[in-house]
């Protein structure tokens, strides 16, 4: 048996980084005992991510258990039903901050909306946002699954939040392990294109790698959104970063590469644009 | 003309327009519809959520085979809201796009790789 130890994991680079080092120190171990100690930082919504580099492991013949997991991580990850998957029993969450960790087949899509209304749009304590917000909120997330759900060709996937009440923000991640964009992009175009670009090609508007149907326009959808939203964007997608928010994009490259695509989305929950439609088309205009 | 009314809550079996799939579904009765001369009246009446995807597949891959003007004279909806709206002219034109110009995408590949 070793030990590991993930060790402030929060929603940066760093923190995706460290994630994937994990992964590439143990995926060629086969049969390895893995005891994992959780310190310091452990951000809720990365239970997507971190749940789906464990899969992979465990399809490797690992065996994964939890060895020390610092107080308060322990209590977020018994909060959002994660340690539930690891034999641990499940905390009621009093304050209702957690975005309950949810691993699901691609094909589940009417099962993700459910688990959407019950943890977002219909959550008591969540803020009074408008229902126009809960409803882009709903609309860019599921942009983004139904994105997963075509493209990745993944067994499962993952998504996982977290509200932070006094920053007022949301954050949510949704996680596959099939193709990333590079390899998906790479194949279509017989090109080898770096990830960091891959991703940022993908959030074009109008720009898809479906064969016969027209696409490309759920990314820009979620781009667009977050830019009025003023919320953040981050991609991790084979060795790539991309990040869009108010300052910019930023794109880096990883150390080791990621076994498919991890996005998060930060949402600001006392956003108090209207989202009217100034140019709705009429009927006859849509054409 | 003869009309006929699909209700997409029915085709579909539920609220939500999310996947691709449904859409699907959609485009072959549509489809149908078009092929026997008729007028099709879409309804979203009783719908919750449409996504792009779902749009992609049930409307914007009509203009594979089909030009603008044959579409629009064949096609008119009702009971959908001004986002949904946003969202089909959306898919509609980057369904033009899509078809019109094949090579556009490699093109943009390209750009970013400044090839």
């Amino acid at each position: 048996m070793t030990k590991y130890d993930l060790v402030n994991i929060d929603t940066t680079f760093e923190g995706y980084q460290k994630l994937i080092n994990l992964y590439h120190e143990y995926r060629y171990r086969n049969n390895e005992q893995l005891e994992l100690n959780l310190k310091t930082w452990f951000s809720g919504n990365l239970c997507a991510t971190l749940g789906g580099l464990l899969d992979l492991l465990k399809d490797e013949m690992i065996t994964i258990n939890f060895g020390n997991i610092e107080n308060r991580i322990e209590t977020i990850m018994r909060k959002n039903g994660f340690l539930s998957h690891y034999f641990y029993t499940a905390y009621s969450d009093k304050y209702q901050t957690t975005i309950r960790y949810l691993k699901l087949k691609p094909k589940d899509g009417k099962y993700f909306f459910n688990y959407i209304q019950s943890e977002l749009l219909n959550h008591p304590d969540l803020p009074k946002m408008s229902t126009i917000l809960k409803s882009k909120i709903a609309e860019s997330i599921f942009e983004i699954f139904t994105n997963a759900q075509i493209h990745s060709e993944t067994k499962s996937i993952y998504a996982c939040g977290q509200y932070f009440p006094k920053k007022h923000i949301i954050e949510f991640t949704i996680t596959d392990t099939g193709r990333g964009f590079k390899e998906i992009i790479s194949s279509f175009f017989n090109k080898d294109v770096r990830a960091d670009l891959a991703i940022k090609w993908a959030f074009e508007n109008t720009h898809s790698t479906k064969q016969h149907v027209s696409g490309g326009i759920g990314l820009s959808i979620l781009k667009e959104f977050i830019d009025l939203n003023k919320g953040i964007i981050q991609v991790v997608s084979n060795n790539g970063y991309y990040k869009i928010d108010q300052d910019g994009e930023v794109m880096k490259l990883f150390r080791g590469s990621f076994p498919g695509s991890a996005i998060n989305m930060q949402f600001r929950t006392d956003d108090v644009n209207s989202y009217s439609l100034a140019n709705e088309p009429g009927l006859d205009d849509l054409f | 003309m003869k009309e006929y009314r699909i209700d997409v809550f029915n085709v579909i079996g539920g609220a939500l327009c999310i996947e691709a799939d449904d859409g699907q579904i959609i485009y072959e009765n549509i489809l149908k519809a078009i092929n026997n001369g008729t007028k099709i009246i879409i309804s979203f009446k009783n719908i919750e959520m449409v996504t792009t995807a779902f749009l992609n597949t049930a409307i914007g891959q009509l203009y594979r085979d089909y030009r603008k003007e044959e579409i629009s004279s064949h096609i008119s909806f009702e009971d959908i809201t001004d986002d949904v709206k946003v969202k089909i002219k959306r898919v509609n034109q980057t369904a033009k796009l899509f078809y019109e110009d094949p090579g556009r995408m490699q093109r943009t590949i390209d750009d970013i790789l400044g090839e």
